[in-house]
């Protein structure tokens, strides 16, 4: 909503400057997008043209005399609209108009100029205003000397506020003067309109068959001469951004912005049947809108009738059969209250935003459905030059029902937290114009009609409270004691973030909307899609079932770019229709760790990222997760591939991405991993008791076992602790060689195996033997022999 | 030359050559040829025998004196080796401590969860707890039950990703309010802040996400008061923008709160006095807040007539860019390393 100031001024008393009253608005209304002076332009003057003649030097240019009171000036015009006799806008050396431009005296091919005459434009009135293409004519009566910006009364300054759904009282200037009059505690003064009526009985006959119009008020205006409007009243309507047309249109959009009431203007002699009935549309019908568009409409749209057909879609838009022309002589004026909810489906399902539905969708004030009848028909006597039939004709189903609220001094310090007196709060009811009484402490107040919006006690506080100001307010905290904490799961991933970041990867969020096409990119089955019904583009129309997607996408943009090194992780969702799972997901390529210079360097491979993950397994006491190999994912390398699993079945999934895949997506060596994190909170066993040091030494064991290619380390491992027992305390694999001397398909591993008992110091003998037992098993189940 | 001239001779004789002795290994050969069994001293003490017999203890003790000088230089000349035998060692393994150690990589949480944790941290320092939800939301959690029916105006100020009629992705965590306050068996206080992703269907660009993150707060009991949000957010305000920060309520208007207000932090970049990053107003409006609209603490079965309380909201992406002014949001979710690592 754009506030004039001029107008606002005309119904309450304004004392404070524009900024102030922004500044106030602010804080105690609503929010100020901006203000600003309509016409930023300095040093302007009515001139006459006295004489005009071509110019000596040039085609387009004229030289024209002008009178501008002091005296006659010369000035070259460029404008072909330019007259001998004309009353114009002339802007003189040391004017500056809006955009900084400065004006200079000058010689524009040889010919002295002193200024310029200006276009609107050039004053800053935007094209959207007015379609002159050259300079601006000023009226007749114009004074010569005088500042043009206040003979066209733009001589304004504008308020611009950025209003919330629930204010639609503000969507009126009367509403803003009765908020400007409780901010600065005024009066709110309003103008009586007195409609002098012919002898000639109203003739329209008004119908109501639906329960969607609530009421229908009526005006027959005669003999009406539809020209521009008067200059104030175009000015104003400029500073509240809307372009004038003609007065019929004018006074209807002026009277809107002044009460909030939409009003419509019929040519009645259109109207065949001299009859309004206002009914639901019938399914399929139609109506050619003043847009000039056919609209096809549905049962739930209000339509004006002429008793056989629609002449317009009520309450937002009208119909181009009864359009107002320049020859229209009679005027149907409608002023009418529509079905909220019905006024806004009708206006999104045909994607027609006007000032009235707005208007009628946030609710009007039935008080002004007449008020601004009578306002409307007075202008178009007065501007029009129109006559008024005697009489309204109107079918009213509203019932007069006065609205009040309860409300208690404590239940509003309760709530505000503030200790105000009963003093205080009526003084603050009196500035906001609400009728109240108040017994033992507890308000009865009226809702004015007026504010459509306040509804319950918690609106009369918020209104008493941001009329006193919340600065006020003094800060407290809530002094209800509780305890605060994290879930689990929120523990556990902030343990999960701070050890993997410590482990050198970086944190990654991406987005959860990824392409069908993509979404099954890392995941082993085909689960049902959870689908947008209206996605915005097609490369994110589902929801995502791994951050996987969107972290290979990140290591892909890094990669393109030249960083070479991206060790990424994500905790996200994979998103099931009925259920989301937290999951743990990483992508990493490139060197982990170098030290250039002594040729040293630790590309990500398989093992770096599985020791990654088994450090993480370590922290939160899952040492005993295992990797099994796997060939499952699609765009995963078969032969690097695993699952990580507990006993009770797999957790997660580690691999090298499928050649193929990194070739079509321009990457190399990028492995990922994916975890299931609350398996892993339940699988989580918090430490209960400390375990002793054992002080009895250590005996160790290395044995060089040679084994076929197809032999894990895994189970050469199972294989020495099921045969080692209690007293075998840890295994270590530290060497693996792989030599032609070995014989075909043979490597070997050096495995450590270290013996110790916590309640005694072993014998050499116990543990020899029991090595010797580790062998023969060993060589009787996976034919391992002992290399040297 | 009688004996004790050789023997001074000798001592004279031993200074020289222990004191040209460069390495442990030829002090012990020079040790030898005068203390060894065929050394200077054996000389010596054959001539001894020639001496009159009361003059032998005399110079038997000279004699010994003259060994301890000897042994003496030795273990001076000892100790002078040994230290050049250190100095060459330093200086062989002498290192260029300029040149780059070895490049570990050090991890770093994303900006927004480490402006998440700072505001955690700091609620459950006040006794919050964080509460958690899905991002999948039925429209009654999402809109209705938050006083939002369906065909409300105020459904415009979100546009939202439908999956079907009733399901959608939420616009904003408040659903996890309502889900708290309807799962409450008890309908007792409740203090908790919710973080997490929300939705809206907005197409991306430098201030527009349709994905970002939100974290709200609820407090319900029977006192809790708009000066108990002023002051819980100014908390937030010094928090997160630094101890001089000062707050600012504005009336607004958001369906679930009544009185609803606009709160803004004054600017950290020019201490209120208006610069670019305030557009000169001095104020920078960081979140949205009020006191719970009864019809909310109906729908989710709290007697309205005992219970009030507040309710707040803030984007995560907001403040990190106002705090460290980052001009685009989708920077959060491109996840370049050099944006990210910027953020230790
Ligand atoms: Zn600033």
């Amino acid at each position: 909503m754009k506030v004039s100031l001029n107008w606002l001024r005309d119904l309450v008393d304004v004392d404070v400057s524009v900024a102030e009253l922004a500044n106030k608005f602010n804080t105690h209304s609503a929010e100020v997008d901006e203000f600003y002076q309509l016409v930023e332009a300095t040093n302007l003057v009515v001139g006459y043209v006295t004489e005009k003649v071509a110019h000596p030097n040039a085609d387009k240019l004229s030289v024209c005399q002008v009178d501008i009171g002091t005296g006659v000036t010369q000035i070259v015009c460029g404008a072909p609209n330019v007259d001998k006799g004309q009353k114009v806008i002339v802007s003189l050396p040391g004017a500056v108009l809006p955009g900084g431009f400065k004006i200079k005296k000058s010689t524009i091919r040889d010919v002295e100029s002193n200024g310029m005459i200006c276009s609107l434009s050039e004053l800053g009135i935007d094209k959207k205003y007015h379609n002159e293409e050259g300079i601006h004519v000023l009226n007749e009566d114009a004074k010569v000397g005088a500042n043009p910006v206040v003979e066209m009364c733009l001589n304004d300054e504008v308020l611009s506020l950025d209003l919330t759904p629930n204010r639609a009282d503000l969507l009126s200037m009367m509403g803003v003067a009765y908020d400007t009059a409780a901010i600065l505690d005024k009066t709110v003064h309003l103008n009586e309109y007195k409609v002098e009526e012919s002898n000639h009985k109203n003739e329209a006959k008004i119908e109501i068959e639906t329960d969607n119009c609530f009421s229908y008020y009526a005006r027959i205006i005669e003999d009406i001469e539809i020209k521009p409007s008067p200059v104030w009243m175009q000015a104003r309507l400029i500073a509240a951004g809307m372009r004038p047309i003609s007065n019929v249109v004018d006074i209807t959009n002026y009277v809107m912005l002044e009460t909030g009431q939409p009003l419509h203007a019929f040519d009645f002699d259109l109207v065949e049947t001299g009859k309004i009935v206002v009914r639901m549309a019938h399914d399929k019908e139609t109506l050619e809108t003043l847009d000039g568009k056919i609209r096809t409409l549905s049962t739930s749209d209000i339509v004006i009738t002429n008793g056989e057909r629609s002449v317009a879609l009520g309450g937002v838009m009208g119909g181009l059969e009864t359009e107002i022309v320049s020859t229209s002589k009679r005027v149907l004026l409608e002023s009418a209250v529509f079905s909220p909810t019905h006024i806004r489906k009708t206006s999104s399902r045909l994607d027609l935003r006007s000032e009235a539905s707005m208007r009628f969708e946030r609710k009007v004030d039935p008080k002004r459905t007449v008020y601004a009848l009578e306002m409307a028909t007075y202008l178009f006597t007065k501007y029009a030059s129109g006559r008024a039939q005697k009489g309204i004709q109107f079918v009213d189903n509203i019932t007069d029902e006065v609205k009040t609220i309860n409300l208690s001094l404590e239940k509003i310090n309760r709530t505000l937290g503030s200790d105000y007196s009963l003093q205080k709060v009526s003084s603050v009811l009196t500035r906001l114009s609400f009728d109240y009484t108040v017994e033992n402490d507890v308000y009865v107040i009226t809702v004015p009609s007026r504010r459509q919006d306040i509804e319950t006690y918690q609106d009369i506080i918020e209104e008493i409270i941001r009329i006193i100001g919340y600065d006020t307010l003094s800060p407290t905290l809530p002094t209800t004691i509780s305890l605060g904490k994290l879930s689990e799961s929120q523990q556990l991933k902030r343990i999960v973030k701070d050890t993997l970041t410590s482990l050198g990867l970086s944190e990654a969020i991406t987005y959860s909307l990824v392409s069908a096409e993509k979404v099954f990119d890392f995941t082993k089955e085909e689960t049902k899609l959870v689908r947008l019904s209206m996605p915005m583009s097609m490369d994110k129309n589902v929801l995502s079932k791994t951050p996987l997607n969107g972290i290979v996408d990140s290591v892909k943009y890094n990669v393109a770019r030249k960083n070479k090194d991206v060790f990424f992780f994500e905790i996200g969702k994979r998103h099931d229709e009925d259920k989301e799972t937290l999951l743990l997901a990483g992508a990493l390529c490139g060197e982990i760790s170098n030290t250039l210079w002594q040729g040293k360097k630790e590309v990500v491979d398989f093992y770096s990222v599985k020791g990654i993950l088994s450090t993480l397994f370590v922290k939160l006491g899952l040492s005993h997760l295992e990797f099994v190999s796997m060939s499952d994912y699609k765009n995963l390398h078969p032969g690097q591939s695993a699952y990580i699993t507990d006993r009770t079945g797999v957790v997660g999934f580690i691999g090298k991405l499928h050649p193929e895949y990194e070739k079509q997506n321009d990457l190399k060596d990028v492995f990922v991993f994916e975890l299931d994190l609350e398996k892993i909170l339940e699988l989580r066993r918090p430490l209960k008791k400390a375990k002793d040091i054992n002080k009895f030494p250590t005996i160790s064991r290395d044995l060089a076992l040679v084994v076929d290619q197809s032999v894990s380390a895994k189970k050469l491992e199972d294989v020495i602790r099921k045969t080692g027992k209690r007293m075998l305390e840890n295994i270590t694999v530290f060497d693996l060689y792989q030599g032609e001397n070995l014989g075909e398909n043979k490597k070997s591993l050096t495995i450590r195996l270290e013996f110790s008992d916590s309640s005694r110091t072993l014998e050499m003998t116990e543990v020899d033997t029991r090595t010797k037992e580790i062998l023969v098993t060993l060589e009787k189940e996976l034919q391992a022999v002992l290399r040297y | 030359m009688n004996v004790y001239e050789k023997l001074e001779q000798i001592k004279k004789d031993a200074k020289e050559h222990i004191g040209l002795v460069k390495s442990i290994h030829a002090l012990n050969e020079v040790k030898a040829k005068f203390l060894g069994k065929k050394g200077s001293f054996s000389e010596i003490m054959m001539l001894m025998k020639d001496l009159p017999n009361d003059e032998k203890p005399k110079f038997g003790q000279i004699t010994n004196e003259a060994k301890q000088i000897i042994l003496d230089y030795i273990e001076e000349q000892k100790t002078i080796i040994e230290a050049a035998i250190v100095a060459d060692m330093l200086k062989s393994e002498t290192i260029d401590v300029t040149l780059p150690g070895k490049k570990f990589e050090i991890g770093s949480l994303h900006l927004l969860t480490q402006i998440q944790n700072e505001i955690e941290d700091l609620f459950v320092g006040m006794g919050y707890e964080i509460m958690e939800g899905p991002e999948i939301e039925i429209d009654e959690y999402n809109f209705e039950k938050l006083n939002l029916p369906k065909d409300h105006p105020a459904r415009d100020m979100q546009d939202t990703f439908y999956i079907s009629e009733d399901t959608l992705l939420r616009t904003h965590t408040s659903p996890v309010q309502v889900r708290t306050m309807l799962n409450n068996e008890h309908k007792n206080a409740i203090k908790i802040i919710c973080p997490g992703k929300v939705y809206r269907r907005d197409a991306d660009d430098a201030t527009h996400s349709h994905q970002f993150m939100q974290i709200e707060g609820l407090v319900v009991d029977e006192t809790t008061s708009l000066s108990d949000l002023k002051g819980t957010l100014l908390a937030v305000a010094k928090k997160m923008f630094g101890e001089g920060r000062e707050i600012r309520l504005r009336p607004s208007y958001f369906p679930f709160t009544e009185p609803s207000v606009e709160v803004d932090v004054s600017c950290h970049n020019c201490n209120g006095k208006g610069c670019n990053v305030c557009k000169g107003t001095g104020w920078i409006e960081i979140l949205g807040a009020g006191m719970v609209n009864n019809n909310v603490l109906e729908a989710c079965g709290y007697d309205s007539t005992k219970y009030q309380g507040f309710a707040f909201g803030m984007g995560v992406e907001r403040i990190a860019m106002l705090k460290y002014g980052i001009n685009d949001i989708r920077l959060f979710y491109t996840n370049d390393v050099r944006f990210n690592k910027q953020f230790k």
